[in-house]
């Protein structure tokens, strides 16, 4: 039995590493932009998925707010860059630092509302915000362009400057971002503050009635949430080199990151990456073979994927793929001891 | 700031508060009722608005007219919707009670794809009817007039409100819908048939969709886009009023129609917003019952 689970254990770091090994080749292996256009798509709203998973996962609240977030970096990262010439590697700390501060102080009123009242807020906020910049030519002297959106001036070939030729570049700094989200939330699963946030979700007065200051915990995730999700923001001001208003600090962007956190599964470390593996690729390929004759086929098929998962996953994508594998260790070492 | 615009205005979001009351109204009582949260509400209302304007483009119906159709069109679409696809989740959960985010997200799903669907089908495009009348207006003194498609949608409005409340105090379907508000066991043991009260209830929210898309069509441009608009806008709405209560509902939608037009005189329509959001955030922080409503 003791060799059955050292193999099985070896199996279990083996497998993901091999599948990491393979990502890392695919620009090598795999010629034509688009297929590793896509597959920066997949990637980030992995990474996106999964900042968003640290607060909401965990809390069991839902956020259809943090697109705002994701703006405020690429917002912030971008001004910095085009008035003062900031390179956006330094830009989008500073970014995800204001977002960090915005992030706290509407989440500490907001977490006082339960459910979908909390949800309707952070729609709330985050229409305040975009509805503002899209409405406004400038501030202070600075210019914002509303509608029109910022375009990243363009520099060429300038890794000092966060501006690639082609796409490996991104591919390999965004694979990065997202193995750093995912240690994050396995480091914050297993520590104190996750503990303490699994109570909160399961029963918050009870969490309370147990000593556990809740308000702090929440805002806590609330921070490294925000952090992570306008570090994203301005990862993705830099590939696209364009943002606005619309597509950074929309409702849509708010809604895909919460559906691939759910679809996946909340409150797991591999749900979210999970779930923006299965529904990037779908919504591309739908987008790019149907989208032209069929505007908007994409979000049918993520509205159709969302019905489908409350209904019969609740738990999320990794809900049978859990299963699987526990009930086969169990399975396997449960019928050794029976034949012994 | 001249007053007599400003009178104008109020009088404008009078008229459009009305009709935001009626399309809340369905929502507020599928909430009420079954503690539902519709994310998928303004779609409804968007379907509410294509039925009557396809049939005047291929048939010449006059949208008022449409509302025979509209009406039971939509209550069977509701109807089906709650039985089929939401009913399963109340299955799930044991004593008849939600967990509110699985229903929230459900009901956004159906939302999304509706919204897309018919994105799919018939495009972004807004569109429009034209009627005889619609130019005209009535007017009160020299300055003041209200245009006539928009008087009928507020009456009808009204109407509808006045309806629901005599329906649900005197009928018995009324009654025994009241009483599933207000304590689903008891009402079971009541003999009521409380799955079916919910996919009536359900039904009625999106019947009265219909007829509000049939009075408003006249005036109003219908696109996809509009079910997301309109579903925020009912959230507002039920919030200030408070959900669960129907004179909440068209005190809600008043509020939000002035406020929306007189902030329209002072900044651009679209900024205007923000104050409407700004008011439902200070609402839910400060009095999240909202000013009729009944706990939540």
């Amino acid at each position: 039995m003791t060799t059955q689970t050292r193999s099985h254990r070896a199996l279990r770091y083996a497998v993901p590493a091999v599948v990491l090994v393979l990502f890392l080749l695919v620009p090598t292996l795999v010629r034509g932009e688009y297929y590793l256009h896509v597959l920066v798509g997949v990637m980030f709203f992995a990474y996106m998925a999964s900042a968003w998973n640290i607060v909401c996962g965990y809390t069991g609240q839902l956020s259809l707010g943090h697109s705002a977030l994701c703006g405020i970096g690429g917002y912030l990262s971008t001004l910095l860059f085009i008035n003062l010439g900031l390179t956006p590697w330094v830009g989008m700390f500073i970014g995800a630092f204001c977002a960090m501060v915005v992030g706290v102080f509407v989440g500490y009123p907001c977490f006082r509302l339960r459910g979908p009242y909390f949800a309707l807020t952070t729609i709330a906020f985050a229409e305040i915000l975009r509805i503002w910049v899209e409405n406004t030519e400038e501030i202070l002297g600075i210019e914002l362009r509303g509608a029109q959106g910022l375009s990243v001036p363009l520099k060429g070939h300038s890794p000092g400057l966060f501006q690639f030729d082609g796409k490996v570049a991104y591919y390999y700094i965004i694979i990065g971002m997202l193995l750093a989200v995912m240690a994050v939330t396995f480091w914050m699963e297993r520590s104190r503050i996750g503990f303490y946030l699994k109570a909160i979700r399961g029963d918050q007065d009870a969490a309370e009635a147990l000593g556990i200051n809740s308000t702090r915990y929440l805002l806590s995730a609330m921070a490294l949430s925000s952090f992570l999700t306008a570090l994203g923001g301005s990862f993705y001001a830099q590939y696209f080199r364009y943002i606005n208003p619309e597509r950074n600090m929309g409702l849509d962007l708010s809604i895909e990151f919460a559906l691939m956190g759910i679809v996946g599964g909340q409150g797991t470390v591999l749900g979210p990456v999970l779930g923006a593996f299965l529904l990037t690729p779908a919504g591309e390929i739908s987008r790019a073979t149907l989208g032209g004759k069929f505007p908007g086929l994409h979000l049918v098929i993520y509205g159709l994927v969302l019905v489908l998962a409350v209904l019969f996953l609740p738990k999320g994508l990794i809900q049978p793929i859990r299963q699987f594998l526990g009930r086969g260790a169990a399975g396997r070492a449960g019928g050794k001891s029976a034949a012994a | 700031m001249d007053p007599i615009i400003l009178g104008i205005a109020v009088v404008n979001g009078v008229i459009v508060g009305g009709l935001y009351g009626a399309i809340a109204l369905g929502l507020s009582l599928i909430f009420g009722v079954m503690r539902v949260i519709n994310f998928a509400h303004g779609s409804f209302l968007m379907l509410g608005l294509f039925i009557p304007f396809w049939l005047w483009k291929l048939f010449g119906v006059n949208p008022y007219l449409a509302a025979v159709v509209a009406a039971p069109a939509l209550f069977g679409i509701g109807y089906l919707i709650q039985a089929t696809i939401i009913a399963p989740l109340f299955k799930r959960e044991r004593a008849m009670v939600l967990e509110p985010l699985s229903v929230l997200l459900l009901t956004a799903g159906v939302g999304i794809m509706l919204d897309n669907l018919a994105l799919m089908t018939v495009g972004p495009d807004f569109r429009g009817i034209t009627m005889e009348f619609a130019a005209k207006a009535l007017w009160i003194g020299t300055v003041l007039n209200i245009n006539y498609t928009r008087l009928i949608a507020f009456l009808v409005s009204l109407a509808i409100t006045v309806a629901m409340s005599l329906f649900l105090a005197r009928t018995d379907l009324g009654r025994a819908i009241r009483s599933t508000a207000q304590n689903r066991d008891a009402a079971a043991l009541c003999g009521i048939n409380v799955p079916r009260v919910y996919n009536i209830t359900f039904g009625l929210g999106c019947a009265i969709l219909g007829i509000v898309g049939c009075v408003m069509i006249p005036f109003y441009l219908v696109s996809p886009a509009v079910g997301l608009a309109f579903g925020i806008r009912s959230f507002i709405v039920v919030v200030l009023g408070g959900i669960g209560s129907i004179p909440g509902s068209i005190l809600g939608g008043l509020i939000l129609g002035v406020v929306e037009s007189v902030t329209a005189q002072f900044v651009t329509a679209t900024s205007a917003s923000i104050f409407s959001f700004v008011i439902f955030i200070l609402v839910l922080f400060f009095r999240p019952t909202g000013l009729m409503g009944m706990k939540v």
